[in-house]
Protein backbone atom coordinates (compact mmCIF):
# COMPACT_ATOMS: atom_id res chain seq x y z
CA UNK A 1 0.00 0.00 0.00
CA UNK A 2 1.11 3.61 0.89
CA UNK A 3 4.65 3.32 2.34
CA UNK A 4 7.86 4.86 1.58
CA UNK A 5 7.24 7.31 -1.13
CA UNK A 6 8.60 6.05 -4.59
CA UNK A 7 10.89 7.78 -7.56
CA UNK A 8 9.59 9.90 -10.15
CA UNK A 9 12.29 8.72 -12.97
CA UNK A 10 13.33 11.04 -16.00
CA UNK A 11 14.64 9.92 -19.89
CA UNK A 12 15.16 13.28 -21.32
CA UNK A 13 17.22 15.67 -23.51
CA UNK A 14 18.55 18.47 -21.85
CA UNK A 15 15.62 20.68 -20.84
CA UNK A 16 13.44 18.29 -20.18
CA UNK A 17 15.95 16.86 -17.60
CA UNK A 18 16.61 20.35 -15.96
CA UNK A 19 12.79 21.44 -16.32
CA UNK A 20 12.18 18.19 -13.99
CA UNK A 21 14.76 18.14 -11.80
CA UNK A 22 14.11 21.96 -10.89
CA UNK A 23 10.54 20.50 -10.14
CA UNK A 24 12.67 18.66 -7.23
CA UNK A 25 12.84 14.69 -8.33
CA UNK A 26 16.72 14.05 -8.65
CA UNK A 27 17.82 11.84 -6.50
CA UNK A 28 21.93 11.76 -6.79
CA UNK A 29 24.56 10.40 -4.37
CA UNK A 30 27.33 8.22 -4.16
CA UNK A 31 25.08 5.01 -2.61
CA UNK A 32 22.96 4.91 -5.72
CA UNK A 33 22.19 5.12 -9.65
CA UNK A 34 20.34 8.43 -10.52
CA UNK A 35 16.47 8.49 -11.23
CA UNK A 36 17.37 9.97 -14.28
CA UNK A 37 19.29 9.95 -17.57
CA UNK A 38 20.31 12.81 -19.81
CA UNK A 39 20.22 11.81 -23.39
CA UNK A 40 22.11 13.98 -26.05
CA UNK A 41 23.25 13.42 -29.39
CA UNK A 42 25.86 11.00 -28.82
CA UNK A 43 24.06 8.92 -26.38
CA UNK A 44 23.54 5.16 -27.75
CA UNK A 45 20.57 3.37 -28.17
CA UNK A 46 21.68 0.69 -25.87
CA UNK A 47 22.33 2.58 -23.20
CA UNK A 48 18.77 4.28 -23.52
CA UNK A 49 17.78 1.11 -23.15
CA UNK A 50 19.64 -0.57 -20.34
CA UNK A 51 18.61 2.55 -18.30
CA UNK A 52 15.05 2.18 -18.97
CA UNK A 53 15.26 -1.30 -18.05
CA UNK A 54 17.26 -0.28 -14.98
CA UNK A 55 14.33 1.64 -14.00
CA UNK A 56 11.81 -0.63 -13.99
CA UNK A 57 13.77 -3.53 -12.13
CA UNK A 58 14.12 -0.76 -9.42
CA UNK A 59 11.74 -1.32 -6.41
CA UNK A 60 11.61 2.35 -5.53
CA UNK A 61 10.58 4.05 -9.45
CA UNK A 62 6.80 4.63 -9.47
CA UNK A 63 6.44 6.53 -12.57
CA UNK A 64 8.86 6.87 -15.84
CA UNK A 65 8.65 10.15 -17.62
CA UNK A 66 10.25 9.62 -21.34
CA UNK A 67 10.34 12.06 -24.75
CA UNK A 68 8.71 10.53 -26.78
CA UNK A 69 11.12 10.72 -29.72
CA UNK A 70 13.19 8.96 -27.75
CA UNK A 71 10.59 5.98 -26.78
CA UNK A 72 10.22 5.49 -30.52
CA UNK A 73 14.03 4.38 -30.27
CA UNK A 74 13.18 1.58 -27.45
CA UNK A 75 9.52 1.46 -28.28
CA UNK A 76 10.07 -2.84 -28.12
CA UNK A 77 10.63 -2.54 -24.60
CA UNK A 78 7.68 -0.05 -23.94
CA UNK A 79 5.38 -2.74 -25.27
CA UNK A 80 6.75 -5.38 -23.11
CA UNK A 81 5.99 -3.38 -20.04
CA UNK A 82 3.13 -4.37 -19.01
CA UNK A 83 2.85 -4.01 -14.96
CA UNK A 84 1.01 -0.99 -13.42
CA UNK A 85 3.93 0.14 -11.43
CA UNK A 86 6.41 1.73 -12.64
CA UNK A 87 3.98 3.79 -14.99
CA UNK A 88 5.30 4.90 -18.10
CA UNK A 89 4.36 8.37 -19.47
CA UNK A 90 5.05 9.38 -22.91
CA UNK A 91 6.13 13.62 -22.86
CA UNK A 92 6.79 15.80 -26.24
CA UNK A 93 9.65 17.20 -26.65
CA UNK A 94 11.05 20.22 -28.56
CA UNK A 95 11.24 19.15 -31.70
CA UNK A 96 8.79 15.96 -31.69
CA UNK A 97 5.18 17.10 -30.28
CA UNK A 98 3.22 14.63 -28.96
CA UNK A 99 1.77 12.29 -31.27
CA UNK A 100 -1.26 10.31 -29.56
CA UNK A 101 -0.71 7.30 -32.40
CA UNK A 102 2.73 6.43 -31.17
CA UNK A 103 1.56 6.18 -27.60
CA UNK A 104 1.83 3.05 -26.38
CA UNK A 105 -0.85 2.86 -23.65
CA UNK A 106 -3.36 4.49 -26.31
CA UNK A 107 -2.01 2.27 -29.17
CA UNK A 108 -3.20 -0.86 -26.81
CA UNK A 109 -6.52 0.74 -25.66
CA UNK A 110 -7.50 1.49 -29.22
CA UNK A 111 -6.80 -2.33 -30.51
CA UNK A 112 -9.13 -3.25 -28.57
CA UNK A 113 -11.93 -2.53 -30.73
CA UNK A 114 -11.96 -4.61 -34.29
CA UNK A 115 -14.38 -5.36 -36.54
CA UNK A 116 -14.75 -8.71 -35.90
CA UNK A 117 -16.18 -7.75 -31.69
CA UNK A 118 -19.07 -6.00 -33.05
CA UNK A 119 -20.66 -8.91 -35.40
CA UNK B 1 -24.53 -8.82 -18.93
CA UNK B 2 -25.51 -6.48 -21.54
CA UNK B 3 -26.15 -3.48 -19.16
CA UNK B 4 -22.95 -4.19 -17.73
CA UNK B 5 -21.45 -4.44 -20.73
CA UNK B 6 -22.62 -0.77 -21.54
CA UNK B 7 -22.28 0.34 -18.51
CA UNK B 8 -18.35 -0.34 -18.52
CA UNK B 9 -17.98 0.72 -22.34
CA UNK B 10 -19.11 4.37 -21.18
CA UNK B 11 -16.49 4.57 -18.33
CA UNK B 12 -13.56 3.61 -20.82
CA UNK B 13 -15.12 6.25 -22.99
CA UNK B 14 -15.13 8.83 -19.78
CA UNK B 15 -11.76 7.55 -18.97
CA UNK B 16 -10.19 7.88 -22.33
CA UNK B 17 -11.98 11.57 -22.79
CA UNK B 18 -10.68 12.68 -19.42
CA UNK B 19 -7.21 11.19 -19.89
CA UNK B 20 -7.03 13.21 -23.24
CA UNK B 21 -8.09 16.47 -21.60
CA UNK B 22 -5.14 16.09 -18.90
CA UNK B 23 -2.54 14.89 -22.04
CA UNK B 24 -3.35 18.60 -23.64
CA UNK B 25 -2.92 20.33 -20.14
CA UNK B 26 0.12 18.36 -19.48
CA UNK B 27 1.62 19.02 -22.31
CA UNK B 28 0.62 22.75 -22.63
CA UNK B 29 2.53 23.05 -19.23
CA UNK B 30 5.58 21.10 -20.02
CA UNK B 31 6.04 23.99 -23.48
CA UNK B 32 5.37 26.58 -21.39
CA UNK B 33 8.08 25.30 -18.75
CA UNK B 34 10.69 24.79 -21.69
CA UNK B 35 9.82 27.99 -22.75
CA UNK B 36 10.44 29.59 -19.73
CA UNK B 37 13.86 27.80 -19.35
CA UNK B 38 14.94 29.43 -22.84
CA UNK B 39 14.51 32.95 -21.58
CA UNK B 40 16.60 32.43 -18.61
CA UNK B 41 18.79 30.76 -20.78
CA UNK B 42 18.93 34.13 -23.07
CA UNK B 43 18.84 36.55 -20.09
CA UNK B 44 21.48 34.15 -18.16
CA UNK B 45 23.91 32.60 -20.49
CA UNK B 46 23.81 29.42 -22.74
CA UNK B 47 26.23 28.13 -20.14
CA UNK B 48 24.73 29.48 -17.04
CA UNK B 49 21.37 27.18 -17.64
CA UNK B 50 22.75 22.98 -18.42
CA UNK B 51 23.19 20.07 -17.35
CA UNK B 52 26.51 21.46 -16.42
CA UNK B 53 24.48 23.06 -13.09
CA UNK B 54 23.21 20.18 -11.78
CA UNK B 55 24.07 19.37 -8.18
CA UNK B 56 26.79 16.95 -7.47
CA UNK B 57 24.34 15.64 -4.62
CA UNK B 58 20.68 15.69 -4.79
CA UNK B 59 18.36 14.61 -2.64
CA UNK B 60 14.23 14.41 -4.48
CA UNK B 61 11.66 16.59 -2.69
CA UNK B 62 8.78 14.64 -4.48
CA UNK B 63 7.86 11.58 -4.40
CA UNK B 64 5.12 9.22 -5.62
CA UNK B 65 2.95 6.80 -3.12
CA UNK B 66 1.00 3.74 -5.19
CA UNK B 67 -2.25 2.43 -4.08
CA UNK B 68 -3.53 -0.89 -5.82
CA UNK B 69 -7.16 -0.92 -5.41
CA UNK B 70 -9.58 -3.84 -5.62
CA UNK B 71 -10.50 -4.06 -9.05
CA UNK B 72 -7.12 -4.23 -10.36
CA UNK B 73 -6.19 -0.77 -10.87
CA UNK B 74 -3.38 1.50 -9.32
CA UNK B 75 -3.73 5.26 -7.79
CA UNK B 76 -0.79 7.10 -7.99
CA UNK B 77 -0.48 10.58 -5.16
CA UNK B 78 2.63 13.38 -5.16
CA UNK B 79 3.44 14.22 -1.87
CA UNK B 80 5.86 16.90 -1.55
CA UNK B 81 8.68 17.39 1.38
CA UNK B 82 8.25 21.03 2.59
CA UNK B 83 11.71 22.35 3.18
CA UNK B 84 12.80 23.79 6.62
CA UNK B 85 11.72 27.19 7.00
CA UNK B 86 13.55 29.78 9.01
CA UNK B 87 12.09 28.32 12.67
CA UNK B 88 14.84 25.80 13.07
CA UNK B 89 15.82 24.18 15.68
CA UNK B 90 19.25 25.42 17.42
CA UNK B 91 20.80 22.39 16.55
CA UNK B 92 20.44 22.93 12.97
CA UNK B 93 22.54 26.31 13.36
CA UNK B 94 26.35 25.79 13.44
CA UNK B 95 28.48 28.92 14.48
CA UNK B 96 30.03 31.04 12.05
CA UNK B 97 32.98 33.14 12.29
CA UNK B 98 32.58 36.91 11.91
CA UNK B 99 35.60 38.65 11.52
CA UNK B 100 35.51 42.32 11.60
CA UNK B 101 35.91 45.33 14.12
CA UNK B 102 33.87 44.20 16.90
CA UNK B 103 33.38 47.76 18.64
CA UNK B 104 30.05 48.88 18.26
CA UNK B 105 29.08 52.85 17.29
CA UNK B 106 30.32 55.14 14.97
CA UNK B 107 34.12 55.00 14.65
CA UNK B 108 35.96 58.09 15.24
CA UNK B 109 37.48 59.30 11.59
CA UNK B 110 39.42 61.73 12.73
CA UNK B 111 41.94 60.20 15.58
CA UNK B 112 45.30 61.12 16.87
CA UNK B 113 48.33 59.35 16.50
CA UNK B 114 48.64 58.31 19.57
CA UNK B 115 45.52 56.66 20.10
CA UNK B 116 45.45 54.72 16.69
CA UNK B 117 48.22 52.15 17.60
CA UNK B 118 46.22 51.48 21.14
CA UNK B 119 43.39 50.85 19.29
CA UNK B 120 45.02 48.36 17.25
CA UNK B 121 46.58 46.83 20.15
CA UNK B 122 42.88 46.50 21.55
CA UNK B 123 41.18 45.18 18.42
CA UNK B 124 44.18 42.21 17.75
CA UNK B 125 43.27 41.37 21.84
CA UNK B 126 39.54 41.56 20.49
CA UNK B 127 40.00 39.57 17.80
CA UNK B 128 43.10 37.08 19.17
CA UNK B 129 40.11 36.56 21.87
CA UNK B 130 37.95 34.86 19.74
CA UNK B 131 35.23 36.25 17.03
CA UNK B 132 32.25 36.97 17.50
CA UNK B 133 29.63 34.19 16.29
CA UNK B 134 26.52 34.31 14.69
CA UNK B 135 24.66 30.86 14.51
CA UNK B 136 23.86 31.07 10.57
CA UNK B 137 21.46 28.48 9.38
CA UNK B 138 23.44 25.14 7.70
CA UNK B 139 21.41 25.90 4.19
CA UNK B 140 25.09 25.83 2.24
CA UNK B 141 25.83 21.94 3.37
CA UNK B 142 22.05 21.36 3.13
CA UNK B 143 22.08 19.17 0.25
CA UNK B 144 17.97 19.21 0.33
CA UNK B 145 18.19 22.55 -1.24
CA UNK B 146 15.82 24.50 -3.73
CA UNK B 147 17.28 23.55 -7.11
CA UNK B 148 17.25 26.71 -8.60
CA UNK B 149 19.59 27.67 -6.03
CA UNK B 150 22.15 25.61 -8.81
CA UNK B 151 21.61 28.32 -11.29
CA UNK B 152 22.90 30.78 -8.49
CA UNK B 153 22.14 33.08 -5.73
CA UNK B 154 19.77 35.62 -7.97
CA UNK B 155 17.76 33.63 -10.44
CA UNK B 156 15.78 35.28 -13.16
CA UNK B 157 11.79 35.18 -12.77
CA UNK B 158 11.53 32.59 -16.11
CA UNK B 159 13.66 30.19 -14.51
CA UNK B 160 11.22 30.63 -11.57
CA UNK B 161 8.61 30.37 -13.61
CA UNK B 162 10.04 26.86 -15.24
CA UNK B 163 10.00 25.93 -12.30
CA UNK B 164 6.15 26.45 -10.94
CA UNK B 165 5.54 24.63 -14.39
CA UNK B 166 7.11 22.03 -14.08
CA UNK B 167 5.81 20.87 -10.55
CA UNK B 168 2.24 21.44 -12.10
CA UNK B 169 3.28 19.03 -14.61
CA UNK B 170 4.53 16.56 -11.46
CA UNK B 171 1.17 16.75 -10.17
CA UNK B 172 -0.40 16.04 -13.69
CA UNK B 173 1.46 13.20 -13.94
CA UNK B 174 0.17 11.36 -11.32
CA UNK B 175 -3.04 11.71 -12.41
CA UNK B 176 -2.17 10.40 -15.78
CA UNK B 177 -0.68 7.45 -14.56
CA UNK B 178 -3.60 6.49 -12.44
CA UNK B 179 -5.85 7.48 -15.56
CA UNK B 180 -3.81 5.22 -17.78
CA UNK B 181 -4.04 2.18 -15.33
CA UNK B 182 -7.76 2.59 -14.96
CA UNK B 183 -8.17 2.83 -19.46
CA UNK B 184 -6.24 -0.79 -19.35
CA UNK B 185 -7.91 -2.11 -16.63
CA UNK B 186 -11.25 -1.05 -17.96
CA UNK B 187 -10.62 -2.18 -21.66
CA UNK B 188 -9.16 -5.36 -20.13
CA UNK B 189 -12.49 -6.28 -18.48
CA UNK B 190 -14.47 -5.03 -21.54
CA UNK B 191 -12.43 -7.42 -23.68
CA UNK B 192 -13.57 -10.46 -21.76
CA UNK B 193 -16.91 -9.44 -21.15
CA UNK B 194 -17.49 -9.15 -25.20
CA UNK B 195 -15.28 -12.67 -25.51
CA UNK B 196 -17.80 -13.95 -23.11
CA UNK B 197 -21.03 -12.69 -25.07
CA UNK B 198 -19.06 -13.78 -27.98
CA UNK B 199 -19.00 -17.30 -26.77
CA UNK B 200 -22.57 -16.88 -25.48
CA UNK B 201 -23.84 -15.90 -29.13
CA UNK B 202 -21.95 -18.86 -31.06
CA UNK B 203 -23.23 -21.44 -28.72
CA UNK B 204 -26.82 -19.99 -29.18
CA UNK B 205 -26.77 -20.24 -32.87
CA UNK B 206 -25.22 -23.51 -32.97
CA UNK B 207 -27.86 -24.87 -30.68
CA UNK B 208 -30.72 -23.01 -33.29
CA UNK B 209 -29.24 -24.37 -35.92
CA UNK B 210 -30.14 -27.95 -34.65
CA UNK B 211 -33.29 -27.16 -33.52
CA UNK B 212 -34.09 -24.92 -36.71
CA UNK B 213 -33.07 -26.86 -40.25
CA UNK B 214 -33.28 -23.99 -42.22
CA UNK B 215 -29.81 -22.65 -42.28
CA UNK B 216 -30.40 -19.40 -43.98
CA UNK B 217 -31.90 -18.07 -40.78
CA UNK B 218 -30.15 -15.29 -39.05
CA UNK B 219 -29.33 -14.88 -35.96
CA UNK B 220 -32.35 -12.94 -34.71
CA UNK B 221 -34.74 -15.41 -36.19
CA UNK B 222 -32.81 -17.89 -34.88
CA UNK B 223 -33.00 -16.89 -30.97
CA UNK B 224 -37.20 -16.65 -32.13
CA UNK B 225 -37.14 -19.93 -33.17
CA UNK B 226 -35.43 -21.40 -29.96
CA UNK B 227 -37.90 -19.21 -27.78
CA UNK B 228 -41.25 -20.48 -29.15
CA UNK B 229 -39.68 -24.07 -29.31
CA UNK B 230 -38.87 -23.56 -25.89
CA UNK B 231 -35.43 -24.54 -26.10
CA UNK B 232 -33.32 -23.94 -23.04
CA UNK B 233 -29.21 -22.94 -24.06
Amino acid sequence: MAGRGKLIAVIGDEDTCTGFLLGGIGELNKNRKPNFLVVEKDTSVTEIEETFKSFLARNDIGIVLINQFIAEMIRHAIDGHVQSIPAVLEIPSKEHPYDASKDSILRRAKGMFSAEDFR
Amino acid sequence: MRVNGNIELLRFMDLLELLEKKRETLNSLIEQGWFSITKARYSMGNKHVSALQYASEMVPLVCVHTKALENGEVQFFTERHIQKSSAESSDDLLPVEDIGPQEEGLRRRNKTKKDTPEKKDTEVAKTAKGPEVNPVRKIDQNPQQDPLKWFGILVPQPLKQAQSSFKQVIELSAEIAALQSAVLRTRQKLRLSLAKELNSEKSLGKSAKEKCPTSDLTVSEQKECIQQNKIVV
